[in-house]
This record gives C-alpha cells, structure tokens and sequence, in this order.
C-alpha cells in the first residue's frame, strides 16, 4: 500500500487514506490520498471556512467594492488585512471592510432591518461607490435572515446601486473550497449578463482565478495587452464589479487557479458557450506555453512569441544564476489547493529543486492527482494536513525550505526550517518571468540565509567556529560550484525593482479593433479603470 | 470645553476594533501550560485567531476546532466537540485543560456544553483516560455578545472558577490578573513585583509568547501558567487585576467565592498609575517600595521630563483599542500636557458610562474630548477626513494603520494586534519601563514626523 502511516495518526486510523509515498512505477491512481472530505475534529487542521474561501479569497479581491459581512463582527476582522490581494485604486478592498455587527437582540428578533440599515449607512459613507457584496455567516444562515430580499428592496429603492448576495455560511463544506464553489456559481446565476461591456479588442478574454497576489494580475496583465488581448474582466483580483458583469461576452475564459474558480467557467461554457483555458502564470516554460496557446487560440501566436522571445532574453539568465545555486535543495511544497501542480513541476525543471512533498489544505483528489504526477517519486503527498503531520514530516524529511502559509511557517522557522510565504508570498509578484525570477531569489534568500546557518549551531556544545565576521549567501551557495558556473558572465542575480508593478500601470498598449482589426492606443484609463468606483 | 461620551450612532461596522468574544477565550486559553482549547464552530474561528496571534507575535499558538460543518450545524454538533476532545487528547499526551470555546453558531443551535462536558467527565476520561488529569471548561462565548475583550474576561474568570480551590492557610502570594497584555508587560510587572519582594501568581505567564529558536527545536510557543497556579488563586492573600474589563471578572470571583480581597484597576499605563498599582500592592501585602524603584521611577521621569513640555504638550491624540488600555493612555497622556482628544471603545459595554477613569475624566477634563462607544476605526477616519479633526498622533493597534498612513499622521503602534512593526510585543506599556517607552515612542513617531513633512524639523537639531 502507498499510504503513508504518521505515527501520531496512528490513533485516528481514518487519517490513514490522506496521506501517500509516491511510490517508484506506481500508477497514479495507486497513489492517490482521499480529499475534500471532513475534517476530523480535533486534530488541528489548517483548514479555514466556507465563508472564508468565498469572501476572503474570491469575493474581497474586487476593488470597487463596498463588501458587508453580515453576521458577529469577528468573522469580518478576522479575514480583514490578512492577504496580499492589491488593486490599482489605491487598495480600497483591503483597507476597509463592513460587518452588519449581529448583536444578541439580532439573533433573536432577526437581523434583516438592521441589515438594510446597515446598506444605506455604508453606501452613505462612500458615496462614489455603488457596488456592494453582502457575506452570510454562520450566525445569519442560522436565524434565517432572507438577505437577497433585503438587497433587491435596497436596489429599489437606491437607484444605480447593485449589490450582489453570497451565501456561503462558515460551515457550507468541508474546507473554504465549499466557499469557493458556493461564490462562483452565485455570481455567475445573479450578476453576469447584466452588463454590457464595451469591446475594444478583437480578441477578449476573462482572466479567471487570479488574484493579483502582490500584482501577479498586473503583471500578466501586461502580456496580455501586449498581445493586445482585452481582458474583459478578472475574477477576481484588481476586478472590477461591474466588468464581471459582463464576462458573458469574452471569447475565452483563461483559467488560472482551477481549484477555485474552475467553476464559473465550466458555468460559462455550458451557458454561453465560452471555451476553457487552463494556463500557469508560474515558471518560464509553463507560462511561455501558456501565452502560445492562447496565441493559437485567437491565431496571434506571433505576438506570443515575441514577447516570449524578449521576456525570456531579458530573465532567463537570472532564472538561471539561482537555478545553479539551489540544485538538489529539498522542498516541502504545502499550499492551499492549487500550487501544489502549479509549481512542483516548473520549480523542479527550471530550479532544479527537489519537492519532497506536496500537502493541500482544501484541495480535492483532481489537485492531488495533478500534484502528485508532476513531483518527484517518493515524495509525500498529504491531504489536509494538520500541525503534527506536517512537524513529523518535516523531522523525516529534513526539507531545506518549505513553501507554505504564515501561521505554519512560525511553525517551520523554530525547528529550523525556513520558509517562503505560498499564499501572500514574500517579495512579489511571483507570476510572469520577472516574478519567477524573484520567487527563485528569494528561494535562494531564505535557503542561504547566514542567520539561518547560525541557528544550527548549538553554542553550549559545538565548536564555534571564529574564522569568519560574516557571511554572504555567496559563501555557502558557491563553496561547491564549478568555476564556470561561478564565474558565468552570461548570468546575473535578480535585477527586479523592489516594487515593479507602479511602472505596469503608467504603459500604453495598442489592441486591434474589433471590426475593422484596425491596430490603436487604447488610453490607459480605459484599460485600468482606476478612475471608476473609488475617490 | 467639555468631555462626552456617546454611542457610535451607525448600527453597522466600517473596519470593527475588535473580533468577537471566542477570540479572547481563545487568548486567554493559550496562556495555560499543557492547554489546548477546541472552539466549538466553525474552522475559520481557529484558523484566522491564530493567525492573528501569529502576525502579532510571529510565533504559532495551538488552538483545535471542533470543525463545524452543515450536517452538525442542522442536526447539533455535540459529537464533534466528544470526538474532538479524544483526538486531541490521544494526540497531545501532555494536555491536560481543554476549555470548549462556543462560537455564534453553536450558541445559536444551541449545543449543549455543559451537559457534554459531564458526559464526557463521567464517560470517555474515566474510561479511556482514567489515569490523567483531564479538565474539560465549558466556556460560553457566543459571537453576538461583547468582544474579544469580555471573551477574554469570562474565559479568565471560568478558568479560575474552574481550577481554584482553597486549601489551607491564605498564601504569601497574591494573584496578579495582567489583562490581555504582551509579554514585554509582564516583565515589567514582573521586575517590579519582585523588587519589591512580592511572590505573584501571575495570570496568565506569557513572557514565553515570545520564544526562542532553539537547537532542540521547539515548535510552538505557549504559555506556562499552571494548573497548580490556578489552583492557588483561592489561598492568595489578594487580587490585583490590573484591567477593569480584562480579569475583572476572576477576581471579583475571588473575592465572593473565596474572600480574595480585589483591587481593580487601574491600569498601570504612566507614572501616576504606576505608582498606585505599588501602593496597592504595598496595601495589600504590607511590603515597602524600595529604593531601587524609587530610582527606576526616577529614570522615567528623567526621560519624559526632557519630552513634555518641549515636545508633546497641547498634541492631539486619538486612541483606539483595548478599553482599560484606551483609558489609561489617554490618562498618562493628559499627564504628559497632551490632549487626547477622541477615545474609540470598540464595544458597546454598558459599564463605560459608569466607569469611575470615565466619570473623572468628564468631570475634570478642560478641553474637547469625544468618549465613543460601540465604536469602529470609521468613527476615527470619518472624523479626520469630513469633519475637520486635526490630530497630531494616532495611538492603536495595526488594523488602524491605514488611517494614520491615508491622512499623513503619525501613529504610535499599541495594544493588539500589532503586526506591521517588528517586535513590539518585547516592550512593555505598563509600569516605569512602560512609561518610557510610549513617552519615547511617541516623541519619535512626532519627530520622525516632523522631518518628513519639514515641519520644524531643525528645533531637533540643538535639543
């Protein structure tokens, strides 16, 4: 059998299923942990909850959004401030945040007028804003309260307001992935198709599952319009409301994370007959493929190359200083759901490191079943991991670095491991080729960190060595390295700005018209929209 | 020239002070050695509390769920909460306290605890686990009522009621209830307790929240208040809780359950309440202050001597955050010629009014000064932005940092959670050392200030 046996599961012989070696030669489906399934209570879990995963991932990234949870205040703090999902109006989605405030009286007497009173009061307090998400909690799932009807008497009687209902209660599933499933097919059923968007480009695409972690969107926003591809909408980072209204007239859905947004457009296809593309931001060659197909797609293919020809000529050399550093470094790659497939093969092929394992915390078999066929064998795949699990596999495995969220990465850091955010990431955008190369910096940052050499040494009992008043992580990178590689003058580190993405947003870009193919500049307001929704 | 205090009149919340009581249970839970509490609810009540804890202190804290999902939200969830309890306690062979934290929803289906926890105590510990000390606390926290601050006020008060038990002769020690306070606060507390020769127990003994990266590797932080501390709290010969609103509770339980005396308050924030938190415990155990206090004492004042009257008199001040610590900085600020001018109390606590730290400040304020209730970080913003408030510093915690950062004012970082500044948790608030700290820290946010918008910024130059 592939399972995998953690001693201190031992005792809860359910767990047994959710965790696998891969074996050498063995089939995929062999090797194929259990997913999606319950949590088992108790065992400190890293999961969050379906309210999570519908406002805190998918639904707050929007930027021109008023969004109301509506329910106790804490389910609202406790998400507010806590991910890296910017926008190019001055973040207005991450520095405010509204919770309906459910007080004793409330559950009892129901919270429905309080609610509308709540609607008016926030729209009154940002009067430029006219869209607004309301979250259901557990709180107001429980008692009831009918909040879509609450929003289409606020929709009358405001006029030019749209306010959007997600009802995705804490407890919709077993993981935030229910919250995922829950707000995609709410906003396709009850917003798009009810705008009309304006179309400029002949070639349109919604960029779905991108959340413009750090400017991941932004970044490949870039290449896109560089193709002169219009992106009607983003779902949903940097995302504008009333574009995701539209995303029923796109040519083409371009998926990004296919975990939690994988829905809408299978949604999209069978209602409007808009076609899937699954793409990989992450990684040279994933995302140089990625690009091309789309360029087949719309028969742009040359202008795909091109710009897969500059970027590459521009980072590659980059990619590659740090590729020849971190060969052979042991990885334990544990995100949320989808990086697990997203990076284990482009990390492995074009860095050279070695994923020991994979864990997803809310992932299902399909992310599992990607995951494991692109790492390497005998890694340890494992499926909602909790906080023993994860300490007696990195003791067994003795991984260099893990690549995983903030909370687990404290956890990480005291026995020495260290880590690199997966979620928010630590010096992003990771997408794009600038942002891979950055990734691979700070790959190499935190493997070669002299501190991080340091805390191996035990100063009550080892030799301390008094050689050295410092150190560079040259000087444990490069103590193995062929002189030609050390002294390759065709490589370089990492050249990107600490911030690269405020240059993104000033540049121009020129998009065929839709009627007559006809190349112009479209003006940059146009493709940004930072002059809509938010003073 | 008068001092009000009001409700927020909005019924909603824009960016809330606070999280919801089953967070504090929570902190108050992590404070415990060999303690891991299960929040009865969903997942994301645990997952997002530690996630706080771990920005504020870069460090991970255990915290289990029960792992509410929709079958146990509609048929009762109570079987969760027992499979729960087995699991962690097969899993963690040290744990001995288990507090069941409930949430908005299991109050809501109305789950019963209690009842579960004499199951559990009569069925599955003599059964499985009959050779360990096991304490299973209900503590009931519904979402809906209070905040984060009474949460932590009822679970300190249903820890104690729990474990304390009187035993023979009344103790040396006194309980020291620090409030929801960092590590820093309670070496401070510490080094001024054991200057003067008093033996404390000290609820809760968080200074290892701040803990080492060790050879051995130790990889969560915890607190290490103990069982037999708690246990102890009924034999103290006195209880200082040094916040109203965090521990109150526990030690007016003392003192009716066990006839603990009670000193409540106030909040060791300044030179003045300092010096009353000493004379109470000189009061309460008959110990002298020492010179060697006199002389720390003497270094603080030294230090917020050179600031005040130069530096800090007549700046206008808003602060938010932890109610007892809202009032004691706006006192040690009045202290220091500032004016802090508008106090944000993130909960609608009916006893603020009554507040006799409140009642003195309307009685003898002389300037305008906005007391409100129930309030949100929009009640802050709102009023700098629309409503002309010009503030020269902003005192809170980092969920505010926008408004600070938006409308150009500097801010001095305190209370929780402070996660955008790097190691404030190590330095204290309260005591002497705390009194520097925050005269200091908001001198220099003022000065750092000062040089960013070439504001007088040569006066700095020949101080």
């Amino acid at each position: 059998m592939p399972y995998h046996q953690f001693k201190c599961s031992e005792c809860i012989p359910e767990r047994l299923k959710h965790a696998v070696d891969k074996g050498a030669g063995e089939e995929l489906t062999d090797a194929l942990p259990l997913g999606y399934l319950n949590t088992i209570p108790g065992t400190i879990s890293e999961r969050g909850c379906a309210y999570c995963g519908a406002k805190h991932v998918i639904g707050t990234p929007m930027k021109d959004v008023i969004h109301l949870s509506h329910g106790p205040v804490g389910c609202t703090y406790d998400t507010w401030q806590t991910k890296r999902y910017i926008s190019d109006n001055g973040c207005f989605q991450l520095k405010y945040t509204f919770a309906s405030d459910m007080k004793e009286a409330h559950v009892v007497f129901g919270a429905e007028k309080m609610l509308k009173k709540n609607i008016v009061e926030a729209f009154k307090a940002f009067p430029n804003i006219k869209r607004m998400t309301i979250y259901q909690t557990c709180a107001s799932a429980l008692i009831g309260d009918d909040i879509n009807a609450i929003a289409e008497e606020v929709m009358a009687e405001l006029p030019g307001v749209k306010i959007f209902v997600c009802n995705s209660p804490g407890f919709a599933g077993p993981s935030q992935s229910g919250g995922h499933h829950k707000i995609n097919l709410a906003w396709l059923t009850q917003m798009v198709g009810t705008v009309e968007p304006k179309i400029y480009s002949k070639y349109v695409i919604n960029y779905v599952g991108e959340y413009n972690i750090q400017g991941d969107q932004e970044i490949m926003k870039d290449y896109f319009h560089r193709m002169g591809i219009q992106i009607l909408s983003t779902f949903t980072g940097n995302g504008r409301f009333d574009d995701l209204c539209s995303m029923h007239r796109a040519h083409l859905n371009v998926l990004e994370c296919a975990r939690s947004a994988e829905y809408i457009c299978d949604e999209l296809r069978a209602r409007y007959g808009i076609p899937r593309m699954d793409i990989d931001g992450f990684g040279f060659e994933a995302l140089s493929d990625s690009l091309l197909k789309i360029g087949y797609f719309f028969g742009i293919e040359d202008r795909a190359r091109a710009i897969i020809a500059e970027e590459t000529a521009r980072w590659k050399p980059e990619l590659d200083w740090y590729a020849a550093r971190l060969k052979g470094i042991k990885v334990c790659l544990w995100p949320g759901g989808s990086k697990l497939w997203h990076w284990a093969h482009s990390i492995h092929k074009e860095m050279g490191v070695e994923v020991v394992s994979v864990y997803t915390k809310f992932g299902h078999q399909g992310d599992m079943e990607k995951g494991i066929s692109r790492c390497e064998e005998g890694a340890l795949a494992i499926d909602d991991p909790n906080e023993l699990e994860g300490l007696e596999a990195m003791y067994s495995l003795k991984p260099d670095i893990i690549f995983t969220g903030k909370r687990p990465g404290e956890v990480a850091k005291k026995i020495r491991v260290p880590y690199l955010n997966a979620h928010a990431y630590h010096n992003g955008p990771y997408k794009g080729y600038e942002g891979w190369v950055r990734f691979a910096r700070d790959i190499y940052n935190a493997v070669y960190s002299p501190i991080h050499k340091l805390s191996f040494i035990d100063i009550s009992k080892d030799e301390i060595p008094t050689d050295r008043g410092f150190a560079t992580q040259q000087m444990y990178s490069d103590v193995n390295l062929p002189e030609e590689v050390k002294n390759n003058a065709d490589l370089r580190q990492c050249t990107s700005k600490y911030d690269p993405i405020p240059a993104l947003r000033e540049k121009t870009y020129c998009f065929p018209a839709p009627e007559t193919g006809e190349w112009r500049v479209i003006p940059n307001e146009e493709l940004s929209k930072k002059n809509s929704g938010v003073a | 020239m008068n001092c009000e205090i009001k409700s927020k009149d909005r019924i909603g919340v824009i960016n809330p002070i606070f999280t919801c009581q089953p967070a504090g249970a929570q902190y108050a839970s992590i404070g415990i050695k060999d303690c891991i509490g299960i929040v009865h609810g969903g997942q994301g009540c645990v997952m997002f509390v530690r996630l706080v804890f771990s920005q504020h202190f870069k460090e991970s804290f255990e915290l289990a769920s029960s792992s509410l999902h929709e079958d146990a939200a509609v048929f009762g969830a109570l079987h969760r909460v027992e499979q729960g309890v087995d699991v962690l306690l097969m899993r963690y062979p040290h744990v001995k306290v288990i507090p069941i934290i409930t949430t908005c929803s299991t109050e809501v289906i109305g789950d019963d605890i209690d009842g579960l926890v004499l199951k559990l105590n009569n069925g599955l510990l003599k059964e499985k686990y009959a050779d360990r000390e096991v304490h299973l606390i209900p503590i009931h926290t519904p979402s809906f009522v209070g905040s984060m601050v009474s949460g932590y006020d009822i679970a300190v008060r249903d820890f104690v009621s729990h474990f304390a038990k009187k035993e023979g002769e009344v103790s040396r020690k006194i309980n020291l209830i620090t409030g929801w306070v960092n590590p820093g606060d309670v070496t401070e507390l510490k080094s001024l307790l054991s200057e003067m020769d008093v033996e404390a127990t000290v609820l809760f003994e968080i200074e290892a929240f701040d803990s080492p990266l060790m050879p051995d590797g130790n990889h969560v932080s915890h607190g290490e208040t103990t069982i037999e501390d708690l246990r102890g709290t009924a034999n103290a010969r006195g209880t200082i809780a040094l916040n109203r609103y965090e521990g109150g509770k526990a030690a007016q339980f003392l003192e009716s359950e066990f006839d603990v005396p009670a000193v409540i308050g106030p909040t060791p924030i300044g030179i003045r309440n300092t010096d009353i938190f000493l004379q109470n415990v000189k009061n309460m155990t008959g110990k002298a202050i020492p010179e060697s206090l006199v002389r720390k004492r003497g270094i603080a004042l030294d230090a917020i001597s050179d600031l005040t009257h130069m530096f800090l008199a007549g700046k206008r001040v808003a602060i938010y955050g932890n109610s007892d610590m809202v009032i004691g900085l706006a006192q040690f600020c009045i202290d220091l010629e500032m004016l802090p001018v508008l106090l944000l109390l993130g909960d609608d606590n009916t006893g603020y009014a009554n507040d006799p730290r409140v009642k003195e400040l309307k009685e003898n304020v002389g300037f305008n000064m906005e007391i409100i209730t129930n309030a949100d970080l929009w009640e802050l913003e709102d009023r700098i932005k629309n409503k002309g408030l010009g503030l020269d510093l902003i005192l809170g915690h980092s969920k505010g940092r926008f408004v600070a950062i938006d409308n150009n004012i500097p801010m001095l970082r305190v209370g929780f959670p402070v996660y955008d500044r790097a190691g404030y948790y190590r330095h204290p608030i309260v005591g002497y050392a705390g009194a520097v700290w925050l005269a200091e820290g908001m001198a220099n946010a003022i000065f750092t200030d000062m040089e960013y918008k070439h504001n007088k910024e040569w006066v700095l130059g020949v101080w």
